[in-house]
């Protein structure tokens, strides 16, 4: 069955739910002749060796009424699913300025992070505005994996800088990711995360580099692992 | 509560999502349809079948809470809405990223927490971020994303010019009614309206300008009327659903157009919109092709001409006539009964039209919220969800500004 048939199909569950009367007996205005309309052909482009071409969407993506049931059997109905937040992926330019904000500069080469983020736009579901394609919000694989790889190059860029970015400031005082002892810090989680740590953040980001091989990939695998987290949705 | 099999859950679930365009989520409070004497018999059978589908909400065991096909909830989807709790914390953060593109820095994440008044600290941000120099860069990505163009100053144009209406605090209905400024212009970060020289006798916001009509260039204009209905109305064709009626074909015909008010190879058309052979044609262009021939004198470029300048998927390609379209002496329209045979009147139709305004809520809604876009990800928001903030955008001139104000700082945004 075809998406067409689905649809078509749809409209016509839809129909006696949306109360309209199932009767086709009306006198609205009716075809003059109804066998020649049955007909197709005739000369015109719609008969059988005249079809045209009906492009899914304006753009090339979309979603189809199955995929649409499968949200609905997963999310809840849309009365309740609108009312409640979704899950998307956070948007290729605000990722640079999260990015930037966060100490990572997006100009440096090699295999920094900013060389990853600047090669993945097109994995991050960036616009292709030239093919009238929107920026994409749907969290891929591919999103999320590039998103990692971005964020375990980026993780050491943060710690470094964390302490002089105007954006972790109180006053003066810079916030760092990590205190003298190795430990994670409230303040640092809060400002990776843009939430308040909770206990559960700090012990779960310690737990990260008690069991990494080194401290420093321990260190680098914890703010790359709450990154991910938090960026899974914008 | 009747038990539902899984088999008819699916359907039931289908026909949920398609009222979309109907009774249950329709944006419109009326349907779109305009009053005509032969439908008076259809508009009463209406009510009585909404009645006696507004009964029990069936429960599928294996899904668990099911949907009320009238737009309400059940218990169990009301108690999981009740459940959760205000968090401005987390709000914040999620706000921030939409109206600034940023997350919010650690003394606005603390200040927040540790305020006494943890909404009034909340809203003050976002009254703050309203007025934030970065807003416009995400209005113009929001518009961008909605027009879907953009990354050329021709294809910026439009964007720009929305961004500039909202924050200018101009009504929205302007985008279909300015006759100046919807060829906008970005230079050093600074948007300045500016007029388009397409040679438009007339201009009708973005919906003559020539980046856009070039973008959504095709045969017989099909993709311009498609990105209007769409972007604007929010829903897929069919635009407009009556009463079926059959025609013959394998599936009747829903529109409330007459059948014979577009054209076919009974009627003067070279391409047979009456066609039911497959599919019934007619349901989708009986609006589509009203509205066509006001966009097809945009040539290629998206310069205005005065004779028709799209043309025919036939051999040749020949240029369309309006009896392509249309029968001689059909009117173009927006709807059926709401009249508009020039674009600055269609632009004035859609300006009063109640799903045109219910679309802007709606968009507005699944920004602040995350979702996809309301047509192409099905991201249906029904009616009873945004109608105190649809209320507010009536009430409040159309402004989006205090539009997204209300979405931002409303007990849905700020609750998980």
């Amino acid at each position: 069955m075809t998406t067409r048939h689905l649809v078509c199909l749809a409209v016509l569950l839809a129909l006696p739910a949306c109360g309209k009367s199932p009767d086709f007996n009306t006198d609205r205005e009716m075809p003059a002749a109804l066998p020649d309309y049955a007909t197709g052909g005739g000369g015109t482009a719609s008969g059988t060796e005249g079809t045209f071409d009906h492009p899914a969407a304006l753009g090339d993506i979309t979603t189809d009424v199955r995929e649409a049931l499968e949200r609905i059997e997963e999310e809840g109905p849309p009365a309740y699913t609108a009312h409640v937040h979704s899950c998307r992926k956070i948007p290729y330019a605000t990722l640079g300025r999260v990015l930037t904000s966060r100490g990572v500069d997006l100009a440096a080469e090699g295999s920094s992070a900013g060389a990853l983020f600047r090669e993945s736009d097109q994995a991050l579901g960036a616009p292709n505005y030239g093919a009238r394609i929107s920026e994409s919000t749907d969290v891929t694989v591919a999103t999320a994996s590039r998103l990692f790889d971005i964020f375990v190059q980026a993780a050491p860029e943060i710690i470094a800088a964390m302490p002089s970015l105007e954006a972790c400031k109180i006053g003066e005082r810079g916030a760092t990711m990590f205190d003298a002892e190795g430990a994670c810090t409230a303040d640092g989680i809060s400002c990776l995360l843009g939430v308040p740590a909770t206990e559960t953040h700090v012990a779960l980001c310690d737990t990260f580099v008690a069991r990494a091989s080194t401290p420093e990939i321990g260190r680098a695998i914890a703010v790359a692992s709450m990154l991910a987290a938090n960026f899974t949705c914008e | 509560m009747t038990q539902l099999s899984s088999k008819l859950a699916i359907p039931t679930a289908i026909a949920t999502l398609l009222v979309a365009g109907c009774g249950g989520y329709d944006y419109a409070n009326e349907p779109a349809a305009a009053p005509s004497v032969t439908d008076a018999g259809t508009r009463a059978d209406a009510a009585t079948s909404v009645e006696a589908d507004a009964g029990a909400a069936p429960v599928d065991d294996g899904y668990g809470p099911t949907v009320d096909t009238s737009g309400t909830l059940s218990a169990e989807w009301q108690a999981r809405l009740a459940s959760r709790t205000p968090d401005y914390s987390a709000a914040l953060r999620t706000a921030s990223l939409r109206l600034r593109g940023e997350l919010p820095t650690l003394l606005e994440t603390k200040f927040v927490a540790g305020a006494g008044n943890a909404r009034l600290a909340y809203e003050s941000f976002i009254d703050a971020w309203l007025e934030d120099p970065a807003l416009q860069g995400q209005l113009l990505t929001f518009w961008r994303n909605t027009f879907r163009a953009g990354g050329s100053a021709e294809l910026n144009a439009a964007p720009a010019f929305a961004t500039w209406l909202v924050l200018e605090d101009r009504p929205l209905t302007e985008l279909f009614t300015a006759e100046t400024g919807a060829c906008a212009t970005i230079t050093d970060g600074v948007i300045s309206p500016g007029d388009c020289d397409n040679g438009v006798p007339r201009h009708a916001g973005v919906l003559s300008t020539p980046g856009l009509m070039s973008h959504f260039r095709s045969n017989l204009a099909f993709r311009r009327v498609r990105w209007v209905q769409e972007t604007f109305a929010c829903t897929a064709f069919p635009a407009e659903i009556d009463a079926p009626i059959d025609v013959g074909g394998a599936s009747p015909y829903t529109a409330p157009w007459g059948f014979e008010t577009i054209a076919g190879e009974g009627n003067g058309g070279r391409i047979d919109f009456h066609d039911v052979s497959s599919v019934t044609c007619a349901n989708c262009h009986a609006t589509m092709n009203h509205l066509a021939p006001l966009f097809a004198h945009f040539d290629d470029d998206g310069m205005f001409q005065d004779d028709f300048a799209v043309r025919l998927p036939l051999t040749d390609s020949p240029v369309a006539l309006r009896s392509d379209w249309l029968p001689e002496g059909e009117e173009t329209g927006w709807r059926y009964g709401v009249s508009a045979t020039t674009l600055p009147e269609l632009g004035e139709a859609m300006a009063n039209d109640p799903e045109v305004e219910a679309c802007f809520v709606a968009r507005a809604w699944n920004f602040a919220l995350g979702k996809g876009d309301i047509v192409a990800t099905l991201s249906v928001v029904p009616t009873t969800v945004i109608a105190t903030e649809r209320a507010e955008f009536a009430a409040g001139g159309h402004r989006m500004k205090a539009l997204l104000r209300a979405v931002f700082t409303s007990d849905d945004f700020t609750s998980f």
